[in-house]
């Protein structure tokens, strides 16, 4: 008898659970960043480079922008596949195409307010088919001055640049 | 086998990348269809190259949040990079006068992803580049070594664009396509390498870097740049990032980079493109054929004759192999009493320089074969025979080039007897010219002696060296036998005929047989039957007479003759295997006045059919026939009577050479007609011959004698047309 019980409360339950912890808390504000990236000037193909947000601990928490969007290179870069792969949040509105050597690229990224000085990371991670990956080509501290500010890269990324909208 | 160093880099270079360019030709048929698809996208805007750079700026302002990039692409469609009222970035096509989206980035297609993948590397990645780098490399190789064949096979660079001689289907097309779709693939191949090494960035970069531009002049002619340029002057243009004062626009012309500041428009610095920047965008532009149709087409054709080129390349090469040049020589050059010599382009003249070596063997004979190049002293030598074809007009082939200088330095002890044998195709202006200067120096030189008189051979015709073998053979005493190496008695080519009718066996020992054939055949009088008796291997010819779409064939019962007693033993009704053979150089002529006939024996069958054709009837035909006895010609007097009777037939000359009120051979009644071979000589008529060897010298020499006497000019070969045995 308590099993049949339980097992009707099983979408009762379910349904607490989402109402609970399935929206966002509409306290916290999210702000929109205008953010370039520059590439060098390599030959090659298109790199495909990720956006994600670290947690203090290093930990990837969010994807916040894909350029590329055939999935069937994502796999190249390596680390967030680790992440995304397991994941597999829906990013078709983050995603944008790739950019070739020499090129540059302007997208709008969104960034939850309590992430900034707070000890969260950007990270950029590129890759380009056939040459390298590079797990921090570009990584910084999310704080207000740096979401105004230009950095510089390792990799195929000369620079990227980010200024709230 | 001597074949040019170009040639054989030509066919070394194509198999060795072989399967390669044949992947990369088959994905470019595909890719071809890349450019044309995106040209057929509906995202052109009419006039759109004229409109103005600022309102452009002014119009996408007003409709979006913010511009980051404004493109014109090589299909001339306007790409824009914005953020949307929604606050979203996103790129498309757009309307530069309304501002809208028109359609999303045309995506690649799964099929051109393939294709190009397989194109560029194989699915290799970089190794699978290199491979088709250094292809495409090969490819170029391949296209200029053809361009020298070219020249060489024309005979000089400036009659490129000349006649070409159709020889053979395969080697036809593949110079006559080859010398137009030469140009285009050199295009491909060189932008294709040039892509392969940026690839690799073994090319400079471009190392122009932005120059400050001071000149206050330039600056105050360009305040209204925006208005001035329009999207066609254009590649793309870069919007500042930020307010700060050292974000500028980034304006791409065709030819250079300029920055220009936000706020009053003015240059600050340009980079000019270098010349590999330019390669580099004209490389991908001839190569993939974006934005062109036209030229997407082009490379369409070009992937398409490359395959061509792979197959009628490869059908050549098996066509050469077949007259596989090995010698092996049972006999050394001083145990040898017949030396054969052959001079070889492309080695088919082997081919019969060995039927001949075979024949002579199997008579017990010692011979050598050799080429010319290899000219020595023979110590037991009677007999040269000397095989070999022309190059150009008239050159040497390669492998008889050292000849001439040979034969004047090494010394024969023996006097040799020599015979030349020329190959040639009428169709070249130097018909056997190599032939004929060979013969001359032999002619000078002590130590030989002319055996046979020098005999031309047109388009490696199996009859003509079958005669010139009859004679020379003769000649020595020797009966040679050779079988021509073109026939494979191929049973699906054979069909049945059917024995309607036989005549008598007359007092020359020959007769008529009149054959139905079974299925749907062609032939006209002239062609060939080849018959092949089962217990023999050696097919036996016989010249064809059409009579209402019947075959007439005349002949001559021989005692042992294993083929004609097979034809005399048939009766009505039996069914016998055989085949047509063509044989377009024996036709009766239709673009002449007069042509005269001439024969002996059962040489007259072909002419039974032609006399007897009312097609032909508009061209004058006069026979003359020569037999042994009166009664072998009534076997013909019904066929002749008719043709009297219609009006087909002329004039009849006939001769008897065995009957005791004449000794007459077919030279003598030409002799008393002289006028009338003399008139037809003169009015470009024809004269065909048929029948035995010996009446065809014989009446050469006539026809020789009353051409120089009655019209002073040696023989036209042209106007003579044989087929003897």
């Amino acid at each position: 008898m308590t099993n049949t019980l339980i097992l009707k409360m099983i979408p009762t339950i379910t349904i607490a659970i989402f109402i609970f912890f399935g929206f966002k808390n509409p306290s916290i504000k999210t702000s929109s960043y205008k953010c370039m990236i520059q590439m060098m000037n390599y030959s090659g193909e298109g790199a495909y480079i990720s956006i994600s947000l670290l947690n203090p601990e290093g930990v990837y928490e969010k994807t916040l922008f894909v350029q590329g969007d055939d999935d069937e290179w994502y796999s190249d870069i390596t680390e967030w596949w680790k992440f995304h792969g397991k994941v597999r949040a829906d990013i078709d509105a983050i995603t944008g195409a790739t950019i070739g050597g020499g090129e540059r690229t302007v997208s709008i990224i969104e960034i939850d307010d309590d992430k900034i000085n707070a000890g969260y990371k950007i990270r950029f991670e590129s890759a380009v088919e056939d040459q390298a990956y590079y797990k921090d080509d570009v990584e910084f501290k999310l704080t207000s001055a740096s979401v105004n500010s230009k950095v510089e890269g390792h990799g195929f990324v000369r620079y990227v640049r980010m200024m709230p909208q | 086998m001597t074949i040019s160093i170009w040639r054989y880099s030509h066919l070394t270079l194509a198999i060795s990348s072989s399967i390669f360019i044949l992947l990369a030709a088959l994905t470019g048929i595909i890719l071809a269809f890349e450019p044309i698809s995106n040209k057929l996208t509906p995202y052109a805007i009419q006039d759109v190259n004229t409109l103005s750079l600022s309102k452009t700026i002014e119009n996408l302002k007003a409709e979006y949040n913010e511009v980051v990039h404004i493109e014109r692409d090589k299909n001339n469609y306007i790409i824009a990079s914005v953020i949307t009222k929604e606050n979203k970035s996103e790129t498309f096509y757009i309307n530069p006068f309304t501002a809208k989206k028109v359609g999303n980035i045309i995506e690649k297609r799964a099929i051109f992803k393939f294709a190009t993948n397989l194109h560029r590397s194989l699915f290799l990645k970089s190794t699978g580049r290199i491979i088709i780098g250094f292809v495409s490399f090969l490819l170029f190789l391949i296209a200029i070594t053809g361009v020298l064949l070219i020249i060489k096979r024309q005979g000089g660079s400036n009659r490129y664009f000349s006649k070409i001689i159709k020889d053979n289907y395969a080697s036809y097309y593949h110079v006559i396509i080859g010398r137009y779709a030469l140009i285009p693939i050199i295009i491909v191949t060189l932008s294709g390498v040039y892509l392969s090494l940026e690839k690799f960035s073994l090319l400079p970069s471009n190392k122009n870097v932005h120059v400050l531009v001071k000149n206050s002049n330039l600056k105050k002619i360009d305040v209204s740049t925006f208005k001035t340029l329009t999207l066609g002057d254009i590649q793309y243009i870069e919007f500042p990032f930020s307010d700060a004062d050292d974000d500028y626009f980034v304006l791409k012309l065709n030819n250079k980079e300029l920055h220009i500041s936000q706020y009053n428009k003015e240059i600050v610095s340009e980079k000019k493109d270098n010349l590999f920047a330019l390669a580099s965008s004209w490389s991908m532009t001839l190569h993939t054929g974006q934005g062109s149709i036209l030229w997407s087409l082009v490379l369409l054709l070009t992937s398409i004759c490359i395959l061509f080129f792979m197959y009628s390349g490869f059908a050549i090469t098996l066509n050469r192999r077949k007259n596989n040049t090995k010698i092996k020589n049972k006999f050394s050059k001083d145990a040898a009493e017949y030396i054969i010599l052959v001079g070889s382009e492309t080695g088919a003249t082997f081919g019969y320089a060995k039927l001949l070596y075979k024949a002579l063997i199997k008579e017990e004979k010692t011979v050598f074969i050799s080429e010319l190049n290899k000219y020595s002293n023979y110590k037991k030598a009677k007999h040269l025979v000397v095989l070999t074809s022309t190059y150009g007009e008239g050159e040497a082939p390669a492998n008889a080039k050292h000849f001439e200088k040979l034969v004047n330095t090494i010394p024969q002890q023996k006097t040799i007897n020599y015979s030349v044998v020329g190959f040639g195709s009428l169709a070249y202006k130097g018909f056997c010219k190599y032939a004929i200067v060979i013969d001359s120096i032999l002619q000078l030189h002590q130590k030989f002696k002319p055996n046979i008189p020098l005999h031309k051979i047109n388009n490696q015709s199996f009859i003509a060296f079958n005669n010139w073998l009859t004679s020379w053979s003769e000649n020595k005493d020797i009966k040679l036998q050779i079988k021509n190496p073109n026939t494979v008695t191929n049973s699906k080519k054979s069909k049945l005929f059917k024995v309607i009718n036989r005549s008598k066996i007359n007092a020359d020992n020959s007769f008529l047989i009149e054959l139905e054939p079974t299925q749907k055949t062609k032939f006209i009088s002239g062609d060939l039957l080849s018959v092949t008796p089962k217990n023999d291997p050696v097919e036996r010819l016989y010249s064809i007479a059409e009579l209402n779409n019947n075959i007439i064939l005349s002949i001559k019962k021989h005692e042992f003759g294993i083929c004609s007693n097979y034809f005399n033993k048939l009766k009505k009704n039996d069914m016998i295997l055989a085949e047509i053979k063509q044989n377009k150089d024996f036709y009766f002529p239709t673009n002449t006045k007069e042509v005269v006939m001439i024969s002996n024996g059962t040489g007259i069958a072909p002419f039974l059919g032609m006399i007897n054709n009312e097609n032909l009837k508009p061209v004058k035909s006069y026979l003359f026939w020569g037999g042994r006895t009166k009664d072998a010609y009534k076997t013909y007097s019904d066929s002749i009577d008719k043709a009297f009777y219609n009006k087909t037939l002329s004039g009849l000359y006939i001769s008897f050479s065995n009957e005791e009120s004449q000794k007459k051979y077919v030279q003598n009644s030409i002799l008393e007609k002289i006028d009338l071979i003399s008139r037809v000589l003169k009015n470009d008529g024809v004269i065909m011959i048929c029948g035995s060897i010996a009446m065809k010298n014989g009446v050469m020499k006539t026809l020789e004698n009353i051409s120089r006497s009655t019209l002073n000019t040696p023989l036209n070969m042209n106007q003579i047309k044989t087929d003897c045995y």
